[in-house]
C-alpha cells in the first residue's frame, strides 16, 4: 500500500538545499537549526504517542501475561507459561476463538458480495447519485452501540420483530440468544449492516477507475456483462478487495461492541454462545480481576490476527488470481506486495488524494480506534 | 504551536475532570462527597435533607445501573486507587471479596452505630480482626408476589391471606411451592407459573448456611456440596413451571406486560422492579409466605474507601443515611427493607403499605418475613464469581434448552475450576 | 467549507473515475456504464431503505410506551406520541446522559483537532522535508496502521492507572490525539496538493518553517484535513471498548450511558430507544451537512493504492 510514497521523489530545489548565506550570524544559525530540526519536530507527536500508548502497552502485555497480576492486587509472582497454559486449557478460549471465526467469516463474506453487487449498482449510470450513495452509506454513522442496542430488540427472541414476522408466516421462532449458529448470524448482521454500504464506496471507487475502453474491446468481442464483471470487474478489484479484507480480519477478530452489547449481561450468553475473544479478555481482566489471564489472551490473539491476517492475503490473492490471469491485457500492474495499482489513465501531475486504499475512518488513535476495530 | 499545546493541555485537564473525583475541596470552605450506590436506593430526597442539614457539605450521587456494573467499577476504582466515591454501596454478595483489600477501607467502628443492626448483617461487614468496614443499609426479607387475576382464572384461591395459606403457612416448603405450581399449571391457562428458574434457586441457596465455600479456609466447595446439587436438580426438574426466561432480559421484561408468568420471588427491593416494568398491570398481589423457612437475598452496606479525602465527613453521612429514620423513608420511596434494628420495629414501618400491590400491608409483611430469616449464608470471596456460574448454568437448561442437567452441571465444574 | 467541496471532487475525481465518467457521456454504454434499469433501481431502493429501518424504528420505540412496544412487537408505520416524553425522561434518567453527550462532544472534537493538526505537521514534514531516515520512519508509521494496538489495553489501563487518569476523560482523549493513518493520509495528499514552489517561496522571503507550514502548508491541506476531522470526529463518537474500560459510570462518554442505560435494573425500551436517538441525532445532522464529504472521502481513499 505504501509503493507510491515509498518511492517518492525527493524533488530538487527542497529547502533543505539552502543558497549559500549572504551573512553568517546568530539568525542564520537558528534558520539552520530551524532546517534541520523542524522535520523531526513535526513528526515527534505521532511517534512520542504511538510509543507510549501503542508501542509500549503491546510490549508490556508480554511482560503482564508471565506474571501473576490482579486488578486489584496488583503484579504478582513470575509464572512463566502458567498464565497461557491456563488459558490453553479453558474450554472457553477454544469457544471464543470458534466464534469469533464464525463470526468473522459470516461478517466478511456475504458483506464482500454485497458490497460488490451494490457497487456495481451504484456504478451504473443513475439519476441522484449522491443520494444513492449517502442513502448506502448512512448505517456508517450510527455507532455500533446504538446499532446493537437496535437489533437485539429487533433480534429478542420472543418478543422481537424478526421471530413474531416468523411466526406469522408458521415459522418456528429461531433462538437467537439461546443457541450459538443463529446468535452469530444476529451479531453479524449488526456488522454487516454498518459496513457493508461503506465497502460498497471503496469498491465503487475501485470500478470507477477501470478504464472504461476494456469494456468496449469486451464488448465488441462479444462478451455478456456477467463474464465482463467476471473477467474485468473483479479481477480488476482484485487489490483492492485484498485491501478489505486484510482490514477486515484485522479489526473483525477483535469484534468486542455488538456481542457486548447483545444481551444486558455483556458474557457472551450462558454457554458462551457467542463470547468472543476480546470479551473473554474483558471478562477476564476487570470481571474475574486477572490481568495477567487478559494479557496472555491478548497476546494469543496478536498471534491469531497475524496469522489469519497472512493467511487471508493468501487466500485472496490466490482466489483473485485465477481470474486475473485470463486478463494479461488489462494493463493490471500488480506490485510485489500485492497492492496492486490499477493504471489510471491521469496525467502524473493531476493531483489525486493517494490514500491508502480503504483504510476507512482512522478512528480516533491508538487506543483501539485505529481502523475499522468495530468490524 | 508550543503554546498553543500548552494551552489546550491545561483546558482539557480542567474540561475533563468535571466528572471525575477530582478536587472536592472548593474555596470556600465547601466540601463536595460523592456517594454511589446502584439499582434504586431512594437516596435522592435524603440526600437533599442531608445537604440543607449540612450547608457545607454538597453530596454528588453516582448511581450505578445494577449491582454486577458498580462491583465492576468499584474493582476499577480500587484498583486505579483514585475514582471511588467517598461513601460507596457495596452488596452484601460481592462484600466478601472487598473485604480481602480491608486497608483500602475506613474503620467505621464507631460507638453511634453500636447495636444498630441484626447481628448477622453487622458481621457481614466485620473483618476477623472485628473492624467494621460497613455500614448496613437494606436487606432482602423475601414474600411471594403473585398475580392474583391470573391465580383466579387457574381456580386458585387470589386472596393474599388464602394464597399464602396455599403455600404452606409459615410451614411452608419448597415442596409446597412446586406443588402449587403444579395445580397451577394444571388448570391449563397456559400461563407458567413462575419467570425464572436461577430466581427460584436464588431463593433457595440464599437459605444454605455453608454453600459454596469452607466458612473456615474458603476453600471451593460448592461442586461436591449435596445441597447445591440437590437445589440445582430440584429446580431443573421443575423446569416446567418456568416462564424459562432469563432475568433483567428483553423477553423478561416484556414478559410482565404479556402475563408471562404469575409469581416471582420478592425480596422486598423487588417491589420497585415489578411496578416499574409491569406499569399498567393491574393484579399484582403480595402473600405473607415465604418457603423454606424465611430468607434474605440481597442488601448492602455503605463503606467509606480509604481513597477519600474526607473519611470523617464520609463516615458521618454514611452514618445518617443509615440511621433507622432515614432508612424508612428509603422503605418508604423504594421498598429497601431496613437492617436496623430500631426500624424493623417501628410502628412507622409497620403502616406502610404499597398501592402498586392492592395496598398490601407491606411494613408488616417483610417485618414478619425478617424475623423469619434464621440463616445467615457465608459469603467467601468467590461467591460471586461461583454463583454467576451457577445462574448460566440454570440459564443453559431453562432458558437456552442447548443443555441437560448433567452437561450443564459439567460447564458449570468447569467454570468454578477456572476460579482456582 | 465551500471552497473545500468542490475542490474535493477536483482531488478525489480528476484521476480515472472523472475521465472515465467523462468518456461514458458521449459514448456507447458498456455494461457498467449503461443507464441504470428499474432493477438497478428497485435492488438500490431496497438496500437504502434496509440502512434506513433500523433507524426508523429506534425513533418508533423511542415514541413509544414501554407497554405499547411490550404489547406490539412489531410496531405500525407511523411513529407514536411519545418522543419528546421519552426525550425528556431519558436525559433525566440516572445515568447522566446530558454529562455524557458533553464528554462525547469534547473527547470527539479535542481529538478530531489534534489529529487533523498532528497528522497535518508531520504529512507536511514527511511529504515536502528531506531528513536522516524519513523512508524508514515513514514505513514505521504505515505499518503500525496494521498493528493492532486495542490488544494492548492492559497496560495501558495500569499506565492510566499510575498517571491517576482512570475515570477521567483524558484517559480517552490522549491515545487518540494523533493517529497513524491521519499520518498517513496527510502524507499522501500534501505531496501532490502542496507545490514545492510555495514553500520555497514562503523560504526565500525568510518564513520560519512553522510559519511556511502555517501559512502555506495548512491551508493547502484543507479539503484532506476536512475529511480527516470528519472520520475521526465518527470514529471518536462511536467508540467504546476502551472508554468502557478506563471511564466510570460518573463520567461517561455516550455509548458508555448507553451500555448503562441497557443494563439498567427494569428496562424500559422506549428509554433506551430514545438514549439510542440523542446518540444519533448529532451524527445524523453532520451526514446530512457533510455526507458528502464523507462518500468523496472514502472513495477517495479508495481511488488508487
Amino acid at each position: 500500500m505504501a509503493t507510491s510514497t515509498a518511492s517518492a521523489p525527493v524533488t530538487p530545489g527542497s529547502v533543505d538545499d539552502p543558497r549559500p548565506p549572504r551573512k553568517i550570524g546568530f539568525r542564520q544559525q537558528l534558520g539552520k537549526w530551524d532546517v534541520k530540526l523542524s522535520p523531526y519536530l513535526y513528526i515527534s507527536p505521532f511517534f512520542l504517542l504511538f510509543a507510549v500508548v501503542g508501542l509500549f502497552p503491546l510490549i508490556y502485555t508480554a511482560w503482564v501475561s508471565v506474571h501473576e497480576w490482579s486488578l486489584l492486587g496488583g503484579q504478582g509472582e513470575f509464572v512463566g507459561m502458567e498464565n497461557f497454559q491456563f488459558i490453553l486449557g479453558q474450554p472457553n478460549f477454544w469457544k471464543a476463538l470458534g466464534n469469533t471465526f464464525s463470526i468473522f467469516v459470516l461478517s466478511t463474506v456475504p458483506q464482500m458480495i454485497a458490497a460488490l453487487i451494490i457497487a456495481a449498482m451504484l456504478d451504473a449510470n443513475l439519476r441522484a447519485k449522491t443520494f444513492w450513495r449517502m442513502g448506502v452509506l448512512l448505517p456508517y454513522v450510527v455507532a455500533p452501540v446504538a446499532v446493537a442496542l437496535i437489533f437485539s430488540k429487533l433480534f429478542a427472541d420472543g418478543s422481537g420483530v424478526i421471530n413474531t414476522l416468523l411466526g406469522q408466516i408458521g415459522i418456528d421462532p429461531i433462538g437467537w440468544h439461546s443457541q450459538s449458529l443463529p446468535s452469530h448470524i444476529a451479531i453479524s448482521t449488526m456488522v454487516n449492516f454498518r459496513w457493508t454500504g461503506y465497502n460498497a464506496l471503496i469498491f465503487l471507487a475501485a470500478m470507477q477507475a477501470i478504464p472504461r475502453d476494456l469494456y468496449e474491446a469486451a464488448t465488441i468481442d462479444g462478451a455478456a456483462r456477467w463474464r465482463q464483471f467476471r473477467s474485468i470487474t473483479i479481477p480488476m478489484l482484485r487489490p483492492t478487495v485484498i485491501f478489505v479484507v486484510i482490514t477486515s480480519t484485522i479489526g473483525g477478530l477483535q469484534i468486542y461492541d455488538e456481542p457486548r452489547m447483545f444481551d444486558q449481561a455483556g458474557k457472551g450468553g450462558s454457554s458462551g454462545q457467542w463470547l468472543t475473544l476480546t470479551l473473554y479478555l474483558r471478562d477476564l481482566g476487570w470481571r474475574t480481576n486477572n490481568l495477567g489471564r487478559a494479557a496472555a489472551v491478548a497476546w494469543l490473539l496478536f498471534l491469531v490476527i497475524i496469522v489469519f491476517a497472512i493467511l487471508n492475503f493468501t487466500l485472496t490473492r490466490l482466489i483473485a488470481s485465477s481470474g486475473a490471469k485470463k486478463d494479461k491485457k488489462g494493463q493490471l500492474r500488480v506490485s510485489a506486495s500485492g497492492a496492486a495499482i490499477p493504471s489510471a489513465p491521469s496525467p502524473a501531475s493531476t493531483p489525486v488524494v493517494e490514500t491508502s486504499p480503504a483504510t476507512g475512518e482512522p478512528g480516533s488513535g491508538t487506543d483501539g480506534t485505529t481502523g475499522r476495530t468495530a468490524r | 504551536m508550543a503554546i498553543a499545546g500548552a494551552t489546550s493541555v491545561a483546558l482539557l485537564a480542567t474540561a475533563c475532570s468535571s466528572g471525575g473525583s477530582g478536587d472536592s475541596e472548593s474555596s470556600d470552605g465547601k466540601i463536595t462527597l460523592t456517594v454511589s450506590t446502584f439499582n434504586e436506593w431512594g437516596y435522592d430526597d435524603l440526600l437533599d435533607e442531608y445537604m440543607e442539614l449540612n450547608p457545607d457539605i454538597t453530596v454528588v450521587h453516582d448511581k450505578a445501573a445494577t449491582s454486577d456494573e458498580a462491583r465492576e467499577k468499584f474493582n476499577t476504582g480500587m484498583a486505579s486507587g483514585s475514582g471511588l466515591a467517598d461513601v460507596a454501596g457495596v452488596e452484601v454478595d460481592w462484600m466478601p471479596e472487598i473485604m480481602q483489600y480491608e486497608d483500602q477501607f475506613t474503620d467505621l467502628t464507631s460507638d453511634s452505630v453500636e447495636g444498630r443492626w441484626q447481628d448477622w448483617k453487622t458481621a457481614q461487614a466485620t473483618t476477623p480482626d472485628g473492624k467494621l468496614l460497613g455500614y448496613g443499609t437494606d436487606i432482602g426479607p423475601e414474600a411471594i408476589a403473585y398475580r392474583a387475576d391470573l391465580f383466579e382464572a387457574a381456580g386458585l384461591p387470589s386472596d393474599p391471606a388464602s394464597v399464602a395459606e396455599l403455600f404452606g403457612g409459615d410451614s411452608s416448603t419448597w415442596d409446597d411451592f412446586y406443588d402449587v405450581g403444579d395445580q397451577f399449571m394444571a388448570a391449563g391457562t397456559g400461563v407458567p407459573f413462575y419467570d425464572a428458574s436461577s430466581t427460584i434457586y436464588q431463593g433457595q441457596i440464599n437459605q444454605v448456611e455453608e454453600s459454596y465455600e469452607d466458612p473456615d479456609t474458603n476453600e471451593i466447595i460448592a461442586l461436591d456440596n449435596p445441597e447445591v446439587k440437590d437445589i440445582y436438580q430440584g429446580v431443573l426438574d421443575h423446569a416446567e413451571l418456568s416462564a424459562g426466561l432469563s432475568q433483567w432480559s428483553e423477553d423478561w421484561v416484556a414478559a410482565f406486560q404479556n402475563n408471562g408468568f404469575a409469581v416471582m420471588l420478592a425480596p422486598s427491593w423487588m417491589l420497585g422492579v415489578i411496578e416499574g416494568n409491569a406499569d399498567g398491570v393491574e393484579g399484582w398481589d403480595i402473600a405473607n409466605v415465604f418457603p423454606g423457612g424465611g430468607g434474605n437475598w440481597g442488601g448492602s452496606f455503605l463503606t467509606v474507601p480509604a481513597q477519600s479525602e474526607h473519611p470523617e465527613e464520609a463516615q458521618a453521612l454514611a452514618d445518617w443515611l443509615t440511621a433507622p429514620e432515614q432508612q424508612i423513608k428509603a422503605f418508604q420511596t423504594t421498598g429497601n427493607y431496613p437492617s436496623q434494628v430500631e426500624a424493623q420495629k417501628s410502628e412507622e414501618l409497620a403502616g406502610i403499605t404499597n398501592e402498586f400491590f392492592n395496598d398490601a400491608p407491606i411494613g408488616e409483611i417483610f417485618a414478619e418475613q425478617a424475623d423469619r430469616i434464621s440463616v445467615n449464608p457465608y459469603k467467601g470471596p468467590n461467591y460471586f464469581a461461583i454463583n454467576s456460574a451457577m445462574a448460566d448454568a440454570i440459564a443453559r437448561v431453562t432458558v437456552d434448552k442447548t443443555d441437560d442437567a448433567d452437561s450443564s452441571w459439567k460447564q458449570f465444574e468447569d467454570a468454578v475450576n477456572a476460579l482456582g | 467549507m465551500s471552497t473545500s467541496i468542490p475542490m474535493l471532487e477536483q482531488s478525489a475525481g480528476r484521476g480515472a473515475a472523472r475521465a472515465a465518467a467523462r468518456r461514458r457521456k458521449h459514448q456507447t454504454q458498456t455494461s457498467e456504464g449503461r443507464r441504470a434499469g428499474w432493477v438497478t433501481y428497485t435492488i438500490l431502493a431496497i438496500v437504502v431503505l434496509g440502512s434506513a429501518y433500523p433507524l426508523y424504528y429506534s425513533l418508533q420505540l423511542a415514541s413509544s410506551t414501554a407497554s405499547q412496544i411490550a404489547q406490539n412487537p412489531i410496531p405500525g408505520l407511523g411513529l407514536g406520541g411519545n418522543l419528546l416524553e421519552n426525550l425528556q425522561r431519558v436525559m433525566d434518567a440516572n445515568i447522566n446522559l446530558p454529562q455524557a453527550f458533553v464528554n462525547s462532544v469534547i473527547v470527539a472534537v479535542v481529538t478530531s483537532a489534534s489529529v487533523v493538526l498532528f497528522s497535518t505537521l508531520a504529512g507536511f514534514s514527511f511529504a515536502k522535508l528531506r531528513f536522516r531516515g524519513r523512508g524508514p520512519l515513514l514505513v514505521f508509521v504505515i505499518a503500525t496502521m496494521a498493528v493492532p494496538t486495542q490488544l494492548g489495553v492492559v497496560p495501558l489501563f495500569i499506565v492510566m492507572r499510575e498517571l491517576g487518569l482512570v475515570g477521567n476523560l483524558l484517559a480517552v482523549i490522549l491515545p487518540g490525539l494523533v493517529t497513524a493513518f491521519g499520518v498517513f493520509w496527510m502524507t499522501q495528499y500534501l505531496e501532490s496538493a502542496l507545490p514545492y514552489e510555495l514553500i520555497e517561496a514562503a523560504r526565500v522571503d525568510g518564513a520560519s518553517m512553522i510559519r511556511t507550514f502555517w501559512h502555506i502548508a495548512l491551508p493547502a491541506a484543507r479539503p484532506a484535513a476536512a475529511m480527516l476531522a470528519l472520520f475521526t470526529f465518527i470514529g471518536s463518537w462511536t467508540n467504546f471498548f476502551w472508554p468502557s474500560i478506563v471511564l466510570g459510570t460518573q463520567n461517561p462518554t455516550l455509548p458508555v450511558a448507553l451500555q448503562l442505560l441497557q443494563a439498567s435494573f427494569f428496562k424500559d425500551m422506549s428509554l433506551i430507544m430514545a438514549g439510542v436517538v440523542i446518540s444519533v441525532i448529532p451524527l445524523l445532522v453532520l451526514f446530512v451537512i457533510a455526507g458528502r464529504q464523507l462518500v468523496a472521502g472514502i472513495m477517495a481513499g479508495a481511488v488508487k493504492g
